[in-house]
């Protein structure tokens, strides 16, 4: 395989516009000044009116000095907003699509927000959400200072094939000239761009109880991309994220420059370790993935020469979302609503770990069965045996109650993962185990659900399962 | 009598929750015993009996990693499928065995292990998806499964198919034509996973592997069910889309 051609960059510090850019900025600032005034805040269509009119506008707005691009397979958009607030409270002017799309029509709306009507920057700094697939759309006429890679994992089986895909389309985009901020516990984000580009890393030390074996099913980084020997795993987080060392040659992951520890039990801290200072902060949300997030933007504010010391305090003040959860405890029960990301298997293995994670006695409702694949595009339930339903055979889970259209497909897959048939119940409407799970020897309901079907079934099933809770308390 | 199956390059080959075809026949033929066979290791069919020789999904690269490995070994893989030794090889795994492989945009055109005189074309921005439903000699009952992919086998009418489809595409858009069958050697694109996805192939398969014994089937409760219910959807043409039909 050839290595990719890489773009050349083009940086602007100037507008440059012609007649036909200006007349599409214009009628896409008009476009996104009617939108607001409808209420609809975030929308790609100022973006996408002003590319038919121009289609490389986004090779001629004027950007900011800085630009920025976040991408990876999860936790762009935490990553985004993370970044996106730090920067604004060390001073910065920040242009960003929070609210917006990450594809090319949001990118461009985002950055026709943010120049005046005749076409000069209002921003110090552009915060970019980008979908990995539209890289090439993108970067290339973009030419992004910095773009950050959160992590390369397994995503839609239709849609994204695979991680190399992805992170071949990336290096494909990325110019040379690009600095890239990188996790250095993702081998195939860590292999991102070429020799040309500088890599900032980032990493979360181990904790000491993580295996040295992988597990599961979607593991993509197994071999030396060297020797193809089989790795050996220093330690072994999910998926391929992990650190490793080749046992035939001398590779192994790259070393972090950013690297944030476990947290230390008396003093309840963190160390964020930033080149060679280390700083002690203290996180609002301690889950393994928001703290490869904030690790991410700490790296990011490192290669914009903020000091340690400073890059400690804000992240600390940084505000993520705190739970997928949405939980609520009812006549002494707890009833857990789990919303899973269905057609991604490793997103579906996360939400059955996290089962597992919560103590107690155990009942699980799951409806991720996902319809309306059948009929917006085409079917593949090819991911429910990308996805981990091995945790379900965990003895703690003392019945799954499964519901809807391939319910059949459901239970094969959980009895193939060891879940005794025993265990599973079998239920046409994905509502109605709701009516028939035994809630006397139970310590906690999980309701899993996908987004399409969050409100006929999830919104339901929570309903009736709070209702014969409060029933039975009563 | 213990039958072994040889997972080659498990490290490499475990896409889109394939290799579930082999936990599946592992737990219809609980005395069987399973090889992984690393990369870097000599395959156990090169120098000892067999029984199933099992190849899963690849990345592009993979393709190629696993090519240069099986390459070495052409005469012995003819050998085998000659003398009736039973290979599963699914999504683009099969393409390995044709004559060559060409990624336009990936910049290779590289030779394949040759077994079969099929060629193949990858399209990085073309991915096809789509349902699958069609005969197979073996079995009395249709095969289903889905395809997602960025590759197509050239048509090559001469080489038997593993089926035909009634609907849903074959090797390529233009033919009915899916997969390869020579002896028991067995490829296709259909990912599902297919033994599980077709409990009556896993059965013509456990027939043909241990010809003494009634067919075992795991978990055929639950597994029929899902047959049954994916095959009454799939016969309703309303759920088939335009591009999931054979052109020309």
């Amino acid at each position: 395989m050839t290595e990719p051609t890489v773009p050349t960059p083009g940086k602007r510090h100037g507008p440059r516009y012609g007649l036909r850019a200006l007349a599409a900025l214009w009628l896409g600032k008009c476009a996104g000044t009617i939108l607001r005034f409808l209420g609809r805040e975030g929308t790609h269509v100022p973006g996408r009116i002003a590319l038919w009119v121009y289609p490389n506008l986004l090779g001629v707005i004027a950007r900011p000095d800085t630009v920025i691009v976040v991408t990876g397979t999860n936790g762009k958009t935490t990553t985004t907003n993370l970044l996106a607030d730090a920067l604004h409270t060390l001073g910065k002017r920040v242009s960003t699509n929070r609210a917006g799309s990450n594809l090319r029509d949001g990118i461009v709306a985002t950055l026709i927000n943010g120049v005046t009507v005749w076409g000069r920057c209002r921003s110090d700094v552009a915060v970019l959400e980008m979908d990995e697939r539209s890289a090439l759309r993108v970067l290339p006429q973009l030419a992004p200072d910095i773009v950050v890679c959160t992590n390369l994992t397994r995503d839609s089986i239709k849609r994204n094939a695979h991680p190399e895909y992805i992170a071949w389309i990336l290096s494909s985009a990325i110019s040379p000239a690009t600095t890239l901020v990188l996790n250095s516990d993702d081998l195939i984000t860590a292999s991102l761009g070429s020799d040309a580009n500088a890599r900032h890393f980032f990493g979360v030390d181990p904790t000491g109880n993580e295996p040295r074996e992988p597990g599961g099913s979607a593991v993509d980084a197994a071999i030396c991309p060297r020797c193809d020997e089989r790795l050996d795993w220093i330690f072994w987080r999910f998926n391929h994220i992990g650190r490793v060392r080749c046992p035939a040659c001398d590779f192994r992951s790259p070393v972090a420059d950013v690297r944030v520890s476990p947290i230390d039990r008396l003093s309840g801290l963190r160390s964020l370790t930033i080149d060679s200072g280390t700083v002690g902060i203290r996180l609002t949300n301690e889950s393994v993935v928001n703290i490869y997030n904030v690790a991410a933007v700490a790296a990011t504010l490192d290669v914009l020469n903020v000091a340690p010391q400073k890059i400690g305090s804000v992240v600390e003040s940084l505000t993520p979302p705190t739970s997928r959860f949405a939980e609520e405890t009812v006549g002494g029960v707890r009833l857990v609503r789990l919303l899973t990301k269905g057609l991604v298997g490793v997103a579906v293995s996360r939400a059955f770990a996290d089962i597992v994670s919560v103590p107690g006695r155990k009942i699980v409702l799951l409806a991720i069965d996902e319809t309306t694949d059948r009929f917006d595009g085409v079917e593949n339930t090819a991911w429910t045996y990308d996805a981990d339903y091995e945790y379900l055979a965990d003895p703690s889970i003392s019945a799954i109650y499964v519901g809807g259209i391939r319910r059949h497909d459901q239970a094969l897959r959980l009895a193939l993962a060891g879940v005794d048939s025993n265990r599973i119940v079998l239920v046409e409407s994905e509502t109605r185990g709701a009516d028939l799970v035994p809630l006397g020897e139970v310590d906690v309901v999980f309701n899993l659900h996908s987004n399409h079907n969050a409100g006929p079934t999830g919104d339901v099933v929570h309903r009736k399962l709070r209702q014969r809770l409060m029933e039975k308390s009563s | 009598m213990t039958l072994t199956i040889e997972m080659l390059f498990p490290e490499i080959a475990n896409l889109h929750g394939d290799n579930a075809n082999i936990d599946y026949l592992a737990r219809c033929l609980p005395d069987a015993r399973v090889i992984r066979t690393g990369l870097n290791e000599t395959p156990a069919f090169v120098s000892r009996k067999v029984d199933l020789v099992y190849l899963g999904p690849l990345t592009e690269s993979g393709q190629i990693r696993a090519i240069a490995r099986l390459a070495p070994h052409k005469s012995r893989i003819d050998e085998l499928i000659q003398t009736g030794t039973h290979f599963l090889f699914t999504h683009n795994a099969m393409e390995c065995l044709g004559s060559r492989i060409v990624n336009a945009e990936m910049k290779y055109d590289i030779p394949g292990v040759g077994i079969f005189d099929f060629s193949t074309e990858v399209g990085m921005f073309e991915r096809y998806t789509g349902k699958v439903m069609g005969s197979f000699e073996g079995t009395s009952q249709p095969i289903v499964g889905y395809k997602s992919q960025f590759s197509m086998v050239s048509s090559s009418p001469e080489i038997p198919g593993f089926m035909a489809t009634s609907r849903g595409i074959g090797r390529n858009p233009t033919t009915h034509v899916e997969g390869v069958r020579r002896e028991n050697f067995v490829g296709t694109s259909l990912i599902g996973p297919v033994l599980l996805m077709n409990p009556h192939l896993t059965e013509w398969l456990l027939s043909s592997l241990v010809p003494s014994r009634e067919p075992q089937l795991a978990l055929s409760e639950f597994a029929v069910a899902a047959y049954d219910a994916r095959l009454r959807e799939f016969q309703d043409t309303k759920m088939w889309s335009e591009f999931e039909r054979v052109t020309g």
